[in-house]
């Protein structure tokens, strides 16, 4: 029989805290190379956005250079971000 | 050696699959886009994504969460079209790997040639450079591929 081991709880600090507690957004920038079909279809894939949601959004990248296509806590906006460079999509993070 | 015919589908979609029309020519010639790909490295800084990009210490704490992960990922794709290329049907995951696979390739391209602004789809369509043909091509492809995975 074992017993069960107790790891120590890691304790955030004070920046990661903060940065824990904020809402964080998704940003899609412009590229000109992926196609505009490409991009509605991995909004559409990714986030579950309408046909005309993820056009809106395309077009906003496409002719504005970015848009915020997803928001959340640092853990899912990481999760989102990581998703669309897996789909070759230059996506960044930003504070609310 | 067999040519797709000019008025076949790529890609068709088949209820929970995707039908595959390339010619043996269309075939060798994609064969080569996961060496392409690698052959790159990071494409002059196109595949080294960032999440946190005014924020270093916070990028670091990223990458460090995520490892290897994007990388495994893009290898993973690679390979699954490896072994796909030459089925006559994909399954929809396997087409969706087939499909960032063009699309990795079609940015490697562009890098290549030099393309960093909208609006070059225009001199493709005109040029004669066997890069912009090929470039114009995957775009080809990708676009099918989107048209059958959205159906």
């Amino acid at each position: 029989m074992t017993t069960p081991s107790v790891a120590p709880v890691e304790v955030p600090d004070s920046d990661q805290r903060d940065a824990l507690d904020q809402v964080w957004q998704v940003v899609v920038w412009n590229d000109p190379v992926n196609l505009m079909s490409y991009v509605v279809w991995v909004l559409r894939k990714l986030f579950g956005h309408p046909e005309t949601e993820a056009t809106r959004l395309m077009l906003q990248v496409h002719n504005e250079g970015r848009a915020v296509v997803s928001s959340g806590p640092l853990e899912k906006a990481e999760f989102d971000c990581h998703r669309l460079h897996h789909h070759g999509l230059w996506a960044t993070l930003e504070r609310v | 050696m067999s040519n797709r015919r000019p008025d076949a589908e790529p890609f068709t979609r088949t209820g929970d699959a995707v039908a595959v029309g390339l010619s043996q020519t269309e075939i060798s010639v994609l064969g080569d886009l996961p060496e392409l790909i690698v052959s790159e490295g990071d494409a002059e800084g196109r595949f080294a994504y960032v999440a946190h990009a005014e924020d270093d210490s916070a990028e670091a704490r990223y990458q460090d969460l995520i490892g290897d992960d994007l990388d495994r990922l893009r290898a993973t794709d690679r390979a699954t079209f490896a072994i796909c290329l030459g089925s006559k049907e994909l399954s929809l995951e396997e087409a969706e790997a087939f499909m960032r696979v063009v699309g990795e390739a079609r940015i490697v391209l562009a890098t290549r040639l030099g393309v960093t602004e909208d609006g070059w789809e225009q001199e493709a369509a005109e040029s004669r450079d066997p890069g912009m043909a090929l470039l114009g091509y995957l775009g080809y492809l990708q676009d099918a591929l989107v048209g059958a995975l959205s159906e």
